[in-house]
């Protein structure tokens, strides 16, 4: 190595010595390695000697793996992954694309820049304590220190095939050889000898402005705030200018121009591939580097006295302060002078033109659909309110003319809605969001957000206009907040999923409806609750079971008072799912909820016509009728309550038990109408004279309005969302139609509501027999997560939506090749809501920083090498936490044919239990301590519990 | 499975659970009472309940007033019961019945849920909400241990004491924390009892005396007993009297605590210890401590109960049962003279007495036979002078 690549190393490294030397002087518990960034790698490992590592890692593929996130394509990539957030602030985006994106701050030291993308360490690991030259002379002294030196096996994680990537980037499927080689970096075994570069010049630096360097211009210029300026210098030429040196053909077009040496330490080369190359050191900070090639500064001069925010907001304060015009001179001083005879400046600055804003034409405006979920009148009936899940808004319709008069800008997916009393409050549950907002509704303006649990479904307020009730759907609480203060005084447990609530007329009564059964034995029919609150004392006072009922959502009170009705399914999925043909696989009906907690069920379905997906359910003030929205039909069913109630009160005690809930021809007595809406009808209301139903109907972007004297649908309102049908919005319309089963049974939303799961355990397989009984699976964020089936045999989705479907569960002709098409992009584009355990670049907490060592543990408590297998990130790791493939972990029990199963992916592994493939561990704790006695699904058996704790917690981080 | 901490000798719980008392209190003559500083308040109207009353077994552990819902819940050997006040009925869960666990050694109520909380005696943790039972234990939940002797809800949180450490769950977020020896000052991991009230959690562990855990700062503060282990008390008030420490009871920021080598309070700055041959407390051997307020509060002992009502007064009523008549018998003491003896009908049902609880004017004693409701009628607190003192039939002494 030449004198002066040796200063420079040992300049680059002094901060880590100076660390080393201190933890060295500490003798306490173990270091913790940290990240200390590339630049402090290639400080050594550049050069010739070195076969100039760090300049091919920079021109790779890996250093723009950050910056290659601003690219309209990564935002395309993240809607295909379910992802909420922008591509740059995407942990799992972040977690291929950069370096150490799950470290704690900490972790990462001054010199590491997430922008640097998937720098060295991301394969050798955190360098800290091996990047000093005596440690790397020795590999095991190095690897003892925490060198990793990575197998072709390590690339999968990132480069396993990922259908969000492979649709948007057309890619071929990866070839690892290939890329293996590519990146290959080997060390030469013979160091060239001294030879003359004619080192780099430079002139004394007199003045007082100072190059700060590229990264200290990138803590702001950055992002869409920006534009993703540094991105785009990133992804330019400009970038490379300096490590392009180091390739072979910089060296060939150097000896050409007669430097024999290093180019990049020769002064002819670096003037015009680096930055301020004919300054000397005092003229830059530490933060300047020289090897990021042509940065900012090299157009915009030497940053030191403008580069604060507020002088960079005063144009004329950021030039007198060193902020250079800059002009075709600038350019062509390189540009010419090295005889780009073909340069076009025009074109040329046209290509690296950043502007702040990006030019109009770029943004291209996709199609807004509304999605109306839930509808609520207001107390004078004047008003309609609609919460528009797609548009993160409320709509509102003027009851009187019946069309839309405003719109409110509200959190994410705004599910429910509900008013004051004295009618001036709404309050609108945003499910994205984890928020209620309240809304002045003379103002129609949101005055205030409150944060609730997670998910939030039902909101309603209590007759005297204290107290807010809202369900949290993804945590199984009702919080209660005090309307006055607007804070949450305390949170009532609920059952699996609160959905809809309802006040009973005298004001008493609560009743709320789960979504979820709650959890049962294996091979054991689902019991769902409607929970039942004291209003005036805010407590639960009941919990009513409802045997063998599920999916129960719309719930409402008759006005007498006696009883309230719900919506529900009654899955049978302890019957194979092949039965589907005999009529009886998934049944839909309505539930009784009488007043002394006594229960009846009867279904609306009839033999040749079913009622699937029954959603909200609304009584006309005279108690005549139910009125029931059919979500995956299209309709609203009217059911004749005297008849209904005569029909129960009539029959006896064991036929109301045992016949009536599961008799496909009873409905014929009590439901007397269907009424045809717009697709996809979910929310309905009445209004107080009981002239007219709203009806929502979330994928015509409408609400219908219905006459109740003549049944009649009379108008369509419409909400104003896109006309125009686009790819997902035919996948949406597919997914919610009941059309693609045999009598139109059920849709996909059946046992995916919101996406997500319907808790029950299935057998689809096609023996009929019951064998391979499996857990339903979420589809949020589905598309990276091949294979799928539990036992991992269907490589693509489309696979497992194609004729498999109609073979086993729908048996019915299947979707079209165009169809498949639309349904595909749709479940791709299914959003997983962000993590609520760890919020991007949070710390973790304690226990969750313990949970984490065990995750990536290597050793037993006693010291025992846990063998790589059997180690929890070896099938789980980051950034999707799946290896996507298949293992035997133990798990086989008597009705599973094969006991290997395809590794769930961990990302908000929290709310989607139960776990395993049949769904047999209600917990995450039941994984290991019911169901690893062998320490075959890891090794967990020698762990404390205060270790399994840690463990969970920090799986809920992932 | 998972490795399980630290064993611990049940066995030593069900002996001190079960055992009879040794010497039945004798029923001494009653001592002309003081001029000054006036009596107690001496409950001599008792009722006792069995499982002839409809109790789902006779051995009490725990016992819970809910007054929101006007009854009382009573934690079994084999159940767990819910006296209705105003029909004086009682109704119980057995495990078939959905009980998590037949054993039921510690109650308590989330004022703001209305929620039961269940300590289950190597059933774990349960959730009692409104007719469903939710099951915690440590094989599908975060608890340490499922040998849980006592239980104490503060705000969110669910506190356990169990028999390999304590478990902090905090119901709102999900999360459960754990504190043993690893990351508390807890000398032992044996957790007898837990007290919580104003921010403070306090927990009685076996072997480490009294633990304080402050909820805002999350700090904790070691109370240990200055002698060492010396079962005798070397230097008076300086400290718990014995690191063995049974039970703990915070109110009006004052300590009661129990041991079986006798009983002690802390008011913040000062410690004062009790003990039988000072002729107040009538046992060393307490099973729990039940503090009523900065000046009174019951020592439940396999002696009957050492109830001290007046603190500055060292005043002290001893409420037992005669073995031979079954009549109840108090004794009201001071500074180790028994100034007054009642004899009435019945008063405690057992001799060995498990808990204690403060329900308005009454008190709820729990035993290893039976359950009893002593009715205050009247009552009063600390001391009155004899010429005004309440007319009531149940407590002029």
């Amino acid at each position: 190595m030449k004198r002066r690549s040796i200063a420079f190393c040992a300049l680059m490294c002094l901060p880590i010595m100076a660390r080393q030397h201190c933890f060295a002087a500490m003798e306490g518990p173990a270091k913790e390695p940290i990240y200390i960034g590339s630049k402090a790698c290639g400080s050594c490992h550049d050069g010739p000697q070195m076969g100039f590592q760090y300049s091919k890692w920079h021109l790779s593929a890996h250093a723009k793996a950050y910056a290659t996130l601003s690219l309209p394509q990564s935002k395309e990539i993240t809607k295909l992954s379910g992802i909420t957030e922008e591509p740059y602030k995407a942990k799992m985006c972040l977690g291929c694309h950069t370096t150490a994106a799950e470290a704690e701050n900490w972790e990462r030291g001054e010199g590491f820049h997430l922008e640097d993308g998937l720098q060295c360490e991301a394969c050798h690991g955190p360098g800290s304590e091996y990047a000093t030259a005596d440690v790397m002379q020795d590999r095991m002294k190095a690897m003892a220190a925490g060198l990793k030196m990575p197998s072709k096996d390590d690339c999968y994680p990132c480069h396993r095939t990922k259908g969000s990537h492979e649709a948007v980037l057309k890619t071929q499927p990866f070839k690892l050889d290939a890329a293996w080689e590519a990146i290959a970096h080997p060390t030469p075994k013979a160091s060239q000898s001294g030879s003359d570069s004619g080192s780099a010049k430079s002139d004394s630096a007199s003045s007082q402005f100072k190059f700060i360097g590229v990264m200290k211009c990138a803590a702001c210029h950055t992002g869409p705030m920006f534009n993703f300026q540094f991105s785009k210098w990133r992804l330019s030429k400009h970038a490379e200018a300096w490590a392009v040196l180091g390739t072979p053909k910089g060296l060939q077009i150097a000896k050409e121009r007669g430097v024999n040496g290093n180019p990049q330490e020769a002064h002819q080369c670096l003037k015009c591939h680096s930055t301020a190359a004919d300054k000397d050191a005092s003229a830059r900070l530490d933060t300047f580097d020289v090897r990021d090639g042509v940065q900012c500064e090299a157009c915009h001069g030497p940053g030191s006295e403008y580069s604060t925010e507020a002088i960079m907001r005063d144009k004329a304060g950021a030039r007198q302060n060193g902020l250079w015009t800059v002009d075709r001179k600038v350019c062509l001083q390189c540009h010419q002078e090295q005889g780009s005879t073909g340069f076009d400046y025009e074109k040329a600055v046209e290509k690296i033109a950043h502007p702040t804003k990006p030019p109009k034409a770029e943004v291209a405006e996709e199609p807004r659909y509304k999605n109306p979920l839930n509808l609520c009148l207001t107390p004078d009936n004047k008003q309609l309110w609609v919460t528009c899940e797609a548009s993160a808004s409320v709509a509102i319709v003027d009851t009187a003319t019946q069309s839309k008069v405003a719109e409110i800008a509200v959190g994410g997916q705004p599910n429910d809605v509900c008013f004051s009393p004295d009618g001036r409050k709404a309050f609108v549950s945003n499910r994205l969001d984890d928020s209620v907002s309240v809304i002045d509704v003379a103002s129609q303006k949101v005055i205030s957000t409150i944060e609730v649990g997670d998910e939030p479904h039902g909101v309603l307020v209590d007759p005297l206009g204290k107290l807010l009730y809202v369900l949290n759907t993804s945590i199984d609480s009702i919080s209660v907040i005090d309307i006055e203060t607007l804070r949450e005084i305390k949170r009532l447990s609920a059952s699996r999923s609160p959905w809809s609530l309802a006040i009973s007329p005298d004001g008493e009564l609560m009743l709320v409806t789960h979504a979820l059964s709650r959890f049962v034995p294996d091979r054991t029919p689902s019991m769902s609750e409607v929970t039942v609150i004291d209003v005036k004392r805010a407590v639960v006072n009941d919990r009513i079971v409802l045997p063998a009922a599920n999916l129960l959502q719309g719930v409402a009170w008759h006005p007498s008072g006696e009883y309230a009705a719900i919506t529900l399914l009654r899955t049978k999925n302890l019957v194979p799912m092949t039965r589907i043909n005999r009529g009886w696989t998934i049944t839909n009906g309505i539930g009784i909820i009488w007043r002394d907690g006594t229960t009846d069920q009867v279904l609306l379905d009839q033999n040749n016509l079913y009622f699937p997906d029954p959603c909200d359910v609304s009584i006309t003030p005279d108690g005549k009728y139910a009125l029931i929205t059919s979500s995956s039909t299209d309709r609203v069913g009217v059911v004749d309550l005297e008849k209904l109630v005569e029909m129960l009160r009539s029959s006896s005690a064991y036929d109301r038990k045992r016949v009536i809930p599961n008799h496909l021809g009873k409905s014929s007595l009590f439901f007397v109408k269907s009424i045809d809406v717009p697709a996809c009808p979910r929310g309905i209301a009445v209004s107080k004279d009981g002239s007219t139903a709203y009806v929502a109907s979330m994928l015509d972007d409408s609400v219908t309005a219905i006459d109740l004297a003549k049944l009649e649908a009379v108008r369509r309102i419409d909400l104003g969302g896109a006309k125009e049908p686009t790819k997902r919005r035919r996948g949406e319309k597919l997914f919610h139609n009941a059309s693609i089963t045999f009598r139109r049974q059920f849709s996909c939303s059946t046992c995916h509501p919101d996406g997500h799961i319907d808790n029950i355990v299935y057998d689809i397989e096609d023996d009929g027999i019951g064998m391979g009984p499996i857990d339903n699976r979420t589809l949020r964020g589905i598309n990276d997560m091949a294979p799928y089936k539990w036992i991992g045999i269907n490589p693509s989705l489309r696979r497992q939506c194609g004729p498999r479907l109609a073979v086993f569960i729908t048996r019915i002709q299947p979707f079209t090749s165009e169809q498949l098409d639309d349904l595909h992009y749709y479940l791709c584009t299914i959003p997983r809501p962000p993590n609520r355990y760890r919020k991007l670049g949070e710390d973790l907490t304690e226990a969750q920083r313990r949970g984490k060592k065990i995750f990536e543990r290597t050793h037993k408590n006693d010291g025992t090498p846990i063998p790589v297998n059997n180690r929890c990130i070896t099938c789980h790791p980051p950034p999707l936490y799946t290896d996507g493939r298949i293992h035997n972990v133990g798990t086989k029990f008597p009705y599973d044919r094969d006991g290997k199963f395809d590794s769930p992916q961990l990302l908000n592994i929290y709310d989607s239990a139960p776990y395993l493939h049949n769904g047999i561990a209600w917990t995450l704790e039941e994984i290991w301590t019911k169901y690893n006695p062998y320490d075959e699904h890891g090794v967990t058996n020698d762990m404390t519990k205060d270790q399994l704790n840690d463990l969970i917690e920090y799986l809920k981080t992932l | 499975m998972l490795a399980r901490s630290k064993p611990l000798t049940v066995q030593v719980l069900l002996v001190a659970f079960t055992a009879l008392p040794a010497l039945p209190l004798s029923a001494a003559d009653s001592t002309p009472a003081g001029n000054e500083p006036g009596l107690p308040y001496v409950y001599t109207k008792w009722e006792q309940i069995t499982t002839k009353d409809g109790l789902p077994n006779d051995h009490i552990f725990a016992i819970k007033a809910d007054p929101t819902r006007d009854c009382v819940w009573i934690g079994t050997e084999d159940g767990l019961a819910c006296y209705d006040k105003k029909t004086r009925k009682i109704r119980s869960w057995k495990e078939k019945d959905g009980l998590p666990w037949r054993v039921v050694s510690g109650i308590d109520v989330d004022p703001k849920t209305g929620d039961v909380w269940l300590a289950l005696f190597g059933g774990g943790l349960a959730r009692f909400s409104a007719g469903r039972f939710d099951h915690y234990h440590q094989l599908n939940s975060g608890l340490v241990n499922d040998v849980v002797y006592g239980v104490a809800v503060i705000g969110d949180e669910v506190w356990c004491a169990t028999t390999a450490g304590a478990s902090r769950h905090n119901v709102v977020k999900d999360k459960w924390n754990i504190y043993t020896e690893q990351n508390a000052p807890m000398e032992e991991i044996w957790n007898y009892g837990v007290s919580a009230r104003d921010g403070k959690v306090f927990l009685s562990v076996w072997g480490s005396g009294i633990l304080e855990f402050d909820l805002a700062t999350e700090r904790w503060k070691h109370y240990l007993d200055p002698d060492g282990e010396m079962e005798i008390e070397l230097y008076r008030d300086d400290g718990v009297v014995h690191v063995i420490t049974t039970g703990v009871s915070y109110v009006d920021k004052t300590l009661w605590v129990s041991t079986y080598f006798g009983a002690c309070r802390y008011d913040g700055r000062n410690w004062r210890g009790f003990f039988a041959q000072e002729g107040g407390t009538p046992s060393d051997f307490n099973n729990a401590a039940r503090g009523r307020s900065a000046h009174e509060c019951w020592y439940c002992t396999d002696k009957g109960i050492g109830a001290i009502v007046d603190f500055e007064t060292d005043t002290w009523v001893v409420y037992t049962m005669d073995p031979d008549t079954r009549e109840g018998i108090a004794e009201v003491r001071r500074a180790g003279k028994i100034l007054k003896t009642l004899r009435f009908k019945q008063g405690v049902p057992h001799n060995y007495v498990l808990w204690a609880e403060f329900d308005g004017n009454d008190v709820w004693v729990g035993t290893s036979k039976g359950l009893a409701r002593a009715i205050g009628e009247g009552y009063y607190p600390r001391l009155r002078p004899l010429d005004t003192q309440t007319a009531g039939s149940g407590s002029r002494p």
